[in-house]
């Protein structure tokens, strides 16, 4: 009788489900990522035979690809370095200052969400490409050059745009560390006798160098996955960097390369798990540099004096030109036959021709249809698998749970073209190749650490007592799941829901490449229209994109909001 | 129903490092009593509660409840939480936010699938029990602590459970209404007339509560007694000590008289109750509470131990003065009235009957 196997713990029968989603979030990161090695190695799409290096040799042979991996360095770099500079600007301007109009501050972190990142782009090439850019036509005129005095198809028209896309992130990243610093550092200084410039720079930035860093590495990690801004102001500008090189090896030519775009998408991938990793440790161990006391401190906020009125005006034109300006562009451009300046003969040319030919074009359709397909569908499986997946990180907490949470991670570092390359080697061996599915299941696994991120920091947030006692009470396991946890998850479900269905909405690198006649996506239209010029058309579905992505933001902050006044209630 | 535990055992890996949370206790508690686990956090005590409620399960050994075996190693039997049919108050009350005090209270018979009408009879009944009547709708998060906590009680007795667990449910009420849901609690469950494991590690409210006490310590139980016994026969240092103030002095035994051991300890020859197992010769250590401790006039009777000692110090602390008094080099914890007024370093006597020293095996 001894030797009967011990009965099993109750936590221990969870083992079926946590091996159960370890196998498919396993199969979702790591399948992609061992295609793309494995097709890296072999001769062409689905010729999987023999293994050879000549696609390497030929990626890393192209004398072009010194040119691309320095355009990369320099782009992903410049761009960190200005977005980090700026929201370290905006940050400190919020929390250490008495600028008033606090609020443009959270629009500034929010509001660029409902923007798709390849409209933003059409925006400002609209505003500033060389041949009839808005603001270069408008400059010609007034000051009567000869010439524009801008070209946004240039490695500075692509940094610029890209630190603007990707200053909201670094700012959600530094504006907290800065309101948790601890003034009575940079007081006990000034009392040593130091100025505050001296102050700022031997104790304030020190202090916050891991935060710092954490916002550079990871706006490097965004620039390097960026796909709108390298192809829709990269190409036309023939500056290529790795992720629009990968798209000309897949997408244009006569024969697609895929093989070669596997070789050339291993070392993006490489250097972004690193990246993450490192990023990963920053965020650790920053816990350890920034002090947070708990008790009610308030940290103190420099008198700003005469420079407050020129430093508003500096935050109200950026969050202009971040919010306002795209969207008036587009929708101007969208009333026109071609781009002229506002003017009178403008006004007598515009019409809804554009939104009439959009409204009307099958392709645009359909496009609409995929995408809102795939935003509703797409989310939703993404909410259930988060669930579970969230549920069994938080609550269970053996080590295949360890293994599913960094797994879960992973796919954070992947750039979307990269793995789109990969999951193109894995359908292409699968009836779901040029299906829907295809794509629904690469934006699972890809976005699959936004749906899981909120909901395992909700899930810490409920006591594991009010699920015993569900359990004492005699309700089974899964009882206790859907009478007692999800009902206290439903805020997180719900906004969870919203960002991933907005992300799905607006995606473009993974779709660029899985995307097949018939499977056509919002972005992707959109991206055709900008290769062919069509910018009244392209504007028009811009334009109702931006609708939708609006409508799911503005909703996920009322749920946010809802959620944040049920957690004082819970702690009054 | 009794509760009966044979040689449970569970072991925690914490760092790499095992830990014994229970290291082969065995454990009978009689049923319709109040049964308390009591020892020093981390002695195993939420482990073995947790063990009988389901929610964790031991390594080795058995646990039967009302003659059925809930867990056995050797039989391969784990019964889940939900099918042992028992009420349990948690530490943190573990009332769901996202329910009204009704939905919360009627949780468990809904489990149970019992008819509506049923539900609502009972809800209306347990609430009344426990002074919450009208309450019904309140949503959950707009309760005091207090509330709250006689909520989590109705949940748990409301479908009529075999056994009551309680972990540490006071713990998180201040001082003075701690004291008041104390007397209330009592009085709930000695009218209730059931079986209830209460687990804390306050010795007041162990000795308050309790019909029967088990000292915890290290995963292992030093001893079982009533609140009484415990606190003024114990055998054991650590259990003497933790039980309530203690003045511990080192000795060993010269003599025995009758039923009075003659002790020669570090402050002097003293005169205490003598123990069974303990005869001439052995090291003992000899408890006197501070309250047995009392001011003796300069001649008095004969059949008390009689200290001589200095004030070092007199703390008044309300209901009471602390005084800390050096007989010898030792330093003696007294209870004196409140009303006492000593200048420090005033040479006093001190007295104590026999039968107030409790010898303790070292």
């Amino acid at each position: 009788m001894r030797n009967s196997p011990r009965p099993r713990r109750d936590g221990e029968n969870n083992r079926p489900l946590t091996l159960g989603l370890l196998l498919l979030v396993g199969g979702l990161t790591i399948c992609p990522v061992a295609l793309l090695l494995l097709g890296s190695f072999t001769e062409g799409l689905g010729a999987f035979g023999r293994l050879t290096l000549a696609k390497y040799r030929a990626a890393y042979g192209d004398p072009g690809f010194a040119v691309i991996l320095c355009n990369t360095f320099v782009f992903t770099v410049g761009s960190a370095t200005v977005s980090t500079l700026l929201a370290l600007f905006l940050a400190y301007l919020n929390t250490r200052t008495n600028l008033p109009g606090k609020f443009l501050f959270r629009v500034v972190s929010i509001v660029p969400m409902m923007i798709p990142h390849i409209l933003f782009c059409v925006s400002w090439v609209l505003l500033l490409n060389p041949t009839n850019g808005l603001l270069n036509l408008l400059l010609r005129e007034v000051l009567g050059l000869s010439s524009s005095p801008f070209n946004i198809y240039t490695l500075p028209g692509m940094i610029l745009v890209e630190a603007l896309l990707d200053l909201p992130i670094a700012y959600l990243v530094l504006a907290p560390a800065l309101s948790a610093f601890d003034a009575t550092l940079e007081e006990s200084s000034r009392v040593c006798g130091a100025s505050p410039w001296r102050t700022f720079f031997r104790v304030t930035l020190p202090v916050l160098r891991p935060a710092i860093l954490a916002a550079f590495i990871l706006v490097i990690v965004r620039s390097l996955a960026s796909f709108a801004v390298p192809s829709v102001i990269g190409i036309p500008g023939r500056i290529y960097v790795l992720a629009s090189h990968i798209y000309r090896l897949v997408a244009t030519g006569f024969s697609p390369d895929y093989g070669q775009a596997a070789a050339v998408g291993t070392s993006a991938l490489a250097a972004s798990i690193v990246l993450v990793v490192l990023y990963r440790r920053l965020t650790a161990s920053g816990e350890r540099f920034v002090t947070v006391s708990g008790r009610g401190f308030r940290p103190s906020t420099l008198e700003l004096k005469g420079a407050k009125i020129p430093l508003l005006a500096a935050v109200g034109l950026l969050s202009f030109v971040l919010i306002v300006l795209p969207v008036l562009v587009l929708g101007y451009v969208s009333l026109l036959p071609y781009s002229m300046i506002p003017g009178e003969r403008a006004f007598a040319l515009m019409s809804l021709k554009n939104w009439r030919i959009v409204l009307a074009d099958p392709l645009s359709i359909l496009s609409l249809r995929n995408s809102l397909l795939l935003g509703v569908g797409g989310a939703s499986l993404g909410m259930i698998l988060s669930f579970f997946v969230s549920w069994v990180i938080v609550r269970v907490r053996s080590t295949a749970s360890g293994i599913l949470e960094s797994l879960s991670f992973l796919s954070f570092s992947f750039p979307g073209i990269v793995i789109g390359v990969g999951f193109l080697w894995f359908f292409v061996l699968t009836p779901l190749y040029g299906t829907l599915w295809a794509l629904l299941i690469g934006y699972i696994a890809t976005y699959l650490p936004y749906g899981i991120r909120p909901l395992t920091s909700a899930l810490v947030q409920i006591h594991s007592h009010l699920e015993e006692s569900s359990r004492v009470c005699g309700a089974g396991r899964l009882t206790t799941l859907r009478r007692i946890v999800l009902p206290l998850l439903v805020p997180g479900i719900v906004s969870g829901w919203i960002l991933m269905a907005t992300m799905f909405v607006r995606e473009l690198s993974l779709s660029v490449v899985l995307s097949r006649p018939g499977t056509e996506v919002l972005a992707v239209q959109i991206l055709r229209f900008s290769e062919d010029g069509l910018w009244g058309r392209l504007a028009a579905l811009g334009i109702v994109m931006i609708g939708i992505s609006t409508a799911l933001v503005v909703t996920a902050a009322l749920v946010g909001r809802r959620r944040s006044r049920a957690f004082s209630l819970e702690v009054s | 129903m009794d509760i009966r535990i044979h040689g449970v055992s569970r072991h925690f890996h914490s760092h790499g490092k095992p830990i014994r949370a229970l290291d082969g206790v065995s454990l009978d508690i009689p049923a319709r009593s109040i049964f308390t686990l009591l020892g020093p956090s981390g002695c195993g005590k939420t482990t073995l509660l947790r063990c009988i409620v389901g929610l964790d399960a031991p390594d080795e050994g058995e646990i039967a409840i009302g003659g059925e075996i809930v867990f056995s190693r050797e039989r391969g039997i784990f019964v889940p939480p939900e099918k042992r049919g028992l009420g349990m108050v948690f530490q943190t009350y573990a009332i769901w936010p996202h329910m009204s005090v009704f939905q919360n209270v009627a949780y468990p018979l809904e489990a149970r699938g019992l008819p509506r009408d049923e539900i609502r009879e009972q809800v209306r009944r347990v609430l009344a029990f426990v002074q919450l009547s009208g309450l019904e709708n309140r949503p959950a998060t707009r309760l005091s602590g207090g509330q709250q906590q006689r909520v989590a009680l109705a949940r748990a007795l409301v479908a009529e459970p075999r056994v009551i667990l309680f972990d540490e449910p006071l713990s998180n009420l201040d001082a003075k209404l701690r004291e008041e849901t104390r007397k209330e609690l009592r009085a709930f469950l000695s009218r209730l007339h059931i079986t209830a494991v209460y687990v804390t590690h306050d010795r007041t409210e162990a000795l308050s509560l309790s019909d029967r006490i088990a000292v915890m310590k290290d995963g292992r139980i030093l001893e079982v007694g009533t609140p009484r016994e415990i606190y003024f026969q114990s055998a054991r240092r650590f259990v003497a000590d933790f039980i309530g103030r203690a003045n511990l002095i080192e000795g060993r035994i010269r003599d025995r008289q009758g039923d009075l051991a003659l002790v020669d300890s570090e402050i002097g020859p003293l005169r205490c109750a003598a123990r069974e197992g303990l005869g001439p010769g052995s090291a003992v250590t000899v408890c006197i509470r501070p309250e047995n401790l009392r001011l003796l006039p300069p001649a008095a009777e004969e059949d008390v131990n009689r200290l001589r000692g200095t004030i070092e110090s007199l703390l008044f602390v309300g209901e009471a003065c602390e005084g800390e008094i050096r007989v010898g080099e030792k330093r003696l914890l007294v209870q004196m009235p409140a009303a006492s007024r000593f200048d420090e370093g005033i040479v006093i006597d001190l007295g104590f009957a026999p039968r107030e020293a409790v010898l303790l095996a070292p």
